[in-house]
């Protein structure tokens, strides 16, 4: 299957050279009206910093404040992403459950999460809910109680530890929004594997569980992968919401720097170009583990 | 089938009632808060850290370069916190949200340049004023030239921008009734509304409208010599706490009879020392 593809020559037809000119030209003049056409005082030159700068204090280079923005929502993304897999999986196996009562709590749920806009679910569980599981919890004197040594250490994988309540709660609502969706995408991968792998694994003397681990599952999951992956990408972008909350990722750490800095537009288009890398980037990782996948049985 | 449909509803509505028991059971917290007398100033002092909430604004509160806070708030935040003896957390919050953040518990105060309305006073209590902010008009050259009069400002043709939940709203609101305001959740939205003329003039505390007016002299300049208003700005604290209350308006009391909150005042408001901390 490889071979095929790179033997494959690449021609360039009269009608590619037309796209791509036209696409430049659209390009082009957008770029250039918004250098002139615009009142704005274009200035480059502090943008570099936001991403990396010389210390001087520490005598070396360190990432600057968009820098650490990423970094927060790569945390939340991966974490988010994790949890919202586990939950989505559970939650999609109850929606093929052959019991009512946890097909109607699944479907509640899922229900509940799809048909409310994240904005307002994120406000309603920082502000009500959140609180009251934090409190119970003793999150926040959990942290206190913690010695820097340990703050440290666990402040690489949640961020600062002092913020840690507020990233909390925008990780389960982001895990809880994401995992209806996920929910959805396991059903139907599991619904898309025929009746007949079923009826075989039965007929080998299977119960349901056994059935459905070492025989639908498998395949469902092939299936399910493409979607996934749109998802993962998916709770990427959708981070950028909980800058509602003030959680410091990259578009509140964007805002805050247009607010004392004015530069709207340079900061917008660098934060932009970033989200852009990464989710690309993921993409790509997931087409080459689909390809790896297809190759393997 | 139609059963069946019935059935799904029934765990809807006992998520429901449940957010909704949650949603009420925060003020009764607070009640008993209240009347067990235990003040969030023995709370602060117990955790040895204060949280502070406020939102950028120039120059109150600013990041600057390695991701530090700077500006007239921070200094007076940690003023504040050592002569309290704790140490001091900054819990940025976006504006339009702060006051319920303060009041659900995600910090014990608000040190972030917020003037006293009779409106928010319903919500929170304000401490004795520490600082005056004032109201100005940034207009553009290019729309709303040669204007100098309010009158000139408040009619239905002319289109204003102000920052959501500020009182820049609220003065535009009451100074001119006619004027289309339209409202944004940043600064720098508005600023970009009027640079691209979309708007004729913005409304915001000083001193916004002075730097912008130096910054681009071509497509800007002041319509007023003077300011709308002269605000009082105070620390925003929950309600019904007398002895948190008592101690922050002493403290006002005290650091303004020093000439320390002028002066701090006069360095980030009237001097530019500070600006390459930030680009």
């Amino acid at each position: 299957m490889q071979n095929t593809s790179t033997k494959r020559k690449i021609r360039i037809t009269p009608l590619d050279t037309t796209i791509l000119v036209v696409l430049a030209g659209m390009f082009g003049f957008i770029a250039y009206k918004a250098a002139t056409g615009l009142n704005y005082h274009w200035n480059w030159a502090v943008i570099p910093q936001f991403l990396i700068r010389y210390d001087t204090e520490a005598q070396s280079w360190v990432p600057g404040l968009l820098m650490h923005g990423l970094f927060t929502t790569i945390r939340l993304s991966l974490w988010s992403g994790l949890f919202a897999i586990i939950l989505g999986t559970f939650v999609g196996l109850m929606r093929v459950s052959p019991r009512l009562f946890r097909r109607q709590l699944a479907t509640t749920y899922v229900g509940l999460i799809r048909n409310t806009p994240p904005l307002v679910l994120i406000f309603v569980f920082y502000f009500f809910v959140g609180d009251q599981i934090m409190t119970l919890l003793h999150v926040n004197e959990a942290i206190y109680a913690l010695s820097p040594e340990a703050q440290e250490v666990l402040g690489w994988f949640f961020g600062p530890m002092s913020r840690f309540s507020q990233f909390l709660s925008a990780l389960v609502t982001l895990t809880l929004f994401e995992a209806a969706y996920i929910a959805e995408i396991v059903r139907a991968g599991i619904e898309s594997i025929e009746s007949g792998q079923w009826e075989a694994a039965s007929g080998t003397g299977m119960s349901r569980t056994k059935a459905m681990m070492y025989v639908i599952l498998p395949q469902a999951i092939q299936r399910m992968l493409p979607a996934l992956a749109g998802q993962f990408i998916s709770i990427i972008k959708d981070s950028t919401i909980v800058s509602v909350i003030s959680i410091e990722e990259l578009t509140f750490q964007a805002q805050q720097l247009m607010t004392t800095t004015y530069r709207s537009f340079e900061i917008w288009t660098l934060v932009l170009v970033m989200y852009f890398v990464l989710t690309f980037l993921c993409s790509m990782v997931v087409r080459k583990l689909e390809l790896t996948l297809q190759r393997e049985p | 089938m139609k059963n069946h449909r019935f059935r799904t509803i029934v765990p809807f509505l006992f998520l429901l009632a449940f957010l909704v028991g949650c949603g009420q059971q925060a003020p009764q917290q607070n009640d008993s808060g209240v009347k067990s007398h235990v003040s969030q100033l023995d709370t602060i002092l117990k955790r040895g850290v204060i949280k502070v909430g406020f939102d950028t604004f120039k120059p109150w509160a600013m990041k600057d370069k390695s991701g530090k806070y700077i500006g007239f708030e921070i200094e007076v935040a940690e003023r504040l916190a050592k002569d309290m003896g704790v140490k001091v957390e900054f819990v940025p919050t976006k504006w339009s949200g702060i006051i319920p953040a303060l009041l659900t518990g995600k910090f014990d105060i608000i040190i972030g340049g917020m003037s006293i309305t009779p409106q928010r006073n319903l919500k929170v209590n304000f401490s004795l004023p520490y600082e005056y902010t004032g109201m100005s008009v940034i207009a553009s050259k290019k729309l709303a030239s040669g204007r100098t009069l309010a009158s000139e400002f408040n009619n239905p043709a002319t289109t204003i921008a102000v920052r959501l939940g500020t009182t820049a709203a609220e003065v535009t609101k009451n100074y001119l009734p006619n004027a289309k305001i339209l409202f944004f959740d940043e600064e720098s939205q508005t600023i970009q509304e009027l640079l691209n003329e979309r708007v004729h003039a913005v409304v915001a505390s000083n001193p916004l409208p002075l730097n912008l007016a130096k910054e681009y002299p071509e497509q800007l300049y002041l319509p007023f010599k003077e300011d709308f208003t002269r605000e009082p700005i105070a620390f925003g604290i929950k309600k019904g706490d007398h002895d948190y209350l008592n101690w922050l308006n002493n403290w006002v009391l005290v650091t303004s009879s020093t000439g320390w909150l002028k002066n701090r005042y006069e360095y980030w408001f009237y001097t530019n020392d500070w600006e390459n901390q930030i680009q």
